[in-house]
């Protein structure tokens, strides 16, 4: 067998990872954040989901101005928050979240911040990352030499 | 606008001019790849600070999408259920790492998800070795450094690594290693292993 030769077959391929069986996130609907978005889609922000948001003082301050969506997202960023967790935290899907911060950073109710590209190559941050995993402590039973 | 100076070097491309309730931690990515049921939720979650969440993201659009596919053979969004934990390095550094959706059809959604990561670590069943082509694929041809990682299920390895190796024909650096997807000194290792390569990477680049 290999991976050339061996190519799997699309059909079964579909049958794999069906949505929702992981764990129990539920469906959104997707008119909803039609509606959220007015019409609007995040193909043109490109923000990484791991991209950190957080609250400003004068969004925390404008709360009450704010409605829905956008007042809930000011919310729970008064700690940083990536995107991907904004999305879980209120359900929302990541895409309407990505449209929503960039109207909310554009009222400077949100700070956004865009990771550096050129981040994954670079060698500080590797070793950083690196030394920062060897100093996880780990359970007991799990190997831990070194 | 005489924002207080930051006591670290500015970790983000577009430092704002906003004043934010509190600086956030550089956050970095890597990405858990590999074929369903390989073990890919389980190793996130082994070494994840918090239960691994699952987001939902559309492959297309929001705005195209329908919620009810049954009735729309021609559908242009479909929704696929994205698993994701994180690890708080110190209090400027976090790491997250986001398991990808088993099937290599989500193009798109990889694309998503991987762009940007330090790199990859590519779960295997060895009894179901061809399951994680696409992975393999998908990461040589991004130029992404990634780690095969032989998920030994009960301690079982079906095929030694160097059939495993040689049944995936990856190049000689990267490399191929088993690891217990539920041990959370196992998951920990096999991430520093791929950290490693792209470090020598990036070190032989620079």
């Amino acid at each position: 067998m290999t991976r050339q030769g061996g190519r799997p077959d699309p059909a079964r391929r579909q049958e794999a990872d069906p949505v929702g069986t992981t764990h129990g996130a539920e469906r959104a609907s997707a008119v909803r954040p039609f509606m959220v978005t007015e019409g609007r889609v995040a193909a043109e922000a490109g923000l990484p989901v791991e991209t950190q948001v957080v609250a400003t003082v004068e969004g925390l301050g404008q709360l009450g101005a704010l409605a829905f969506e956008r007042r809930a997202i000011v919310e729970v960023c008064g700690t940083p928050l990536s995107l991907a967790e904004v999305a879980v935290k209120l359900r929302l899907h990541l895409n309407v979240v990505r449209v929503l911060a960039g109207d909310l950073r554009a009222s400077r109710l949100l700070a956004v911040h865009v990771p550096r590209s050129g981040t994954s190559s670079d060698i500080d941050v590797l070793r950083r990352v690196i030394d920062g995993l060897r100093a996880i402590p780990t359970s007991v039973g799990s190997r831990d030499a070194d | 606008m005489g924002s207080a100076p930051s006591p670290l070097p500015s970790a983000h491309e577009t430092p704002t001019d906003l004043a934010p309730a509190v600086r956030p931690p550089l956050p970095v990515k890597m990405v858990v790849a590999g074929g369903f049921g390989v073990g890919k939720t389980t190793a996130v979650a082994a070494v994840s600070e918090i239960e691994p969440l699952t987001t939902e993201a559309s492959i297309t659009e929001v705005a195209a999408g329908i919620d009810d596919v049954s009735l729309t053979p021609n559908k242009t969004t479909t929704t696929v259920a994205m698993d994701f934990g994180c690890l708080t390095l110190d209090p400027t550094l976090k790491l997250y790492l986001f398991g990808t959706p088993g099937q290599d059809r989500f193009g798109f959604m990889w694309d998503d998800v991987t762009e940007g990561a330090l790199g990859a670590l590519v779960v295997v069943d060895s009894r179901r070795l061809d399951d994680c082509f696409p992975a393999v694929d998908y990461f040589e041809r991004k130029g992404m450094p990634f780690a095969v990682a032989v998920n030994t299920f009960d301690g079982d390895l079906t095929h030694p690594l160097d059939a495993v190796r040689e049944a995936l024909d990856v190049a000689d650096e990267v490399p191929v290693l088993c690891f217990d997807a539920r041990d959370q000194g196992s998951v920990r290792d096999s991430l520093v292993i791929v950290l490693e390569h792209a470090l020598a990477r990036a070190v032989a680049a620079a």
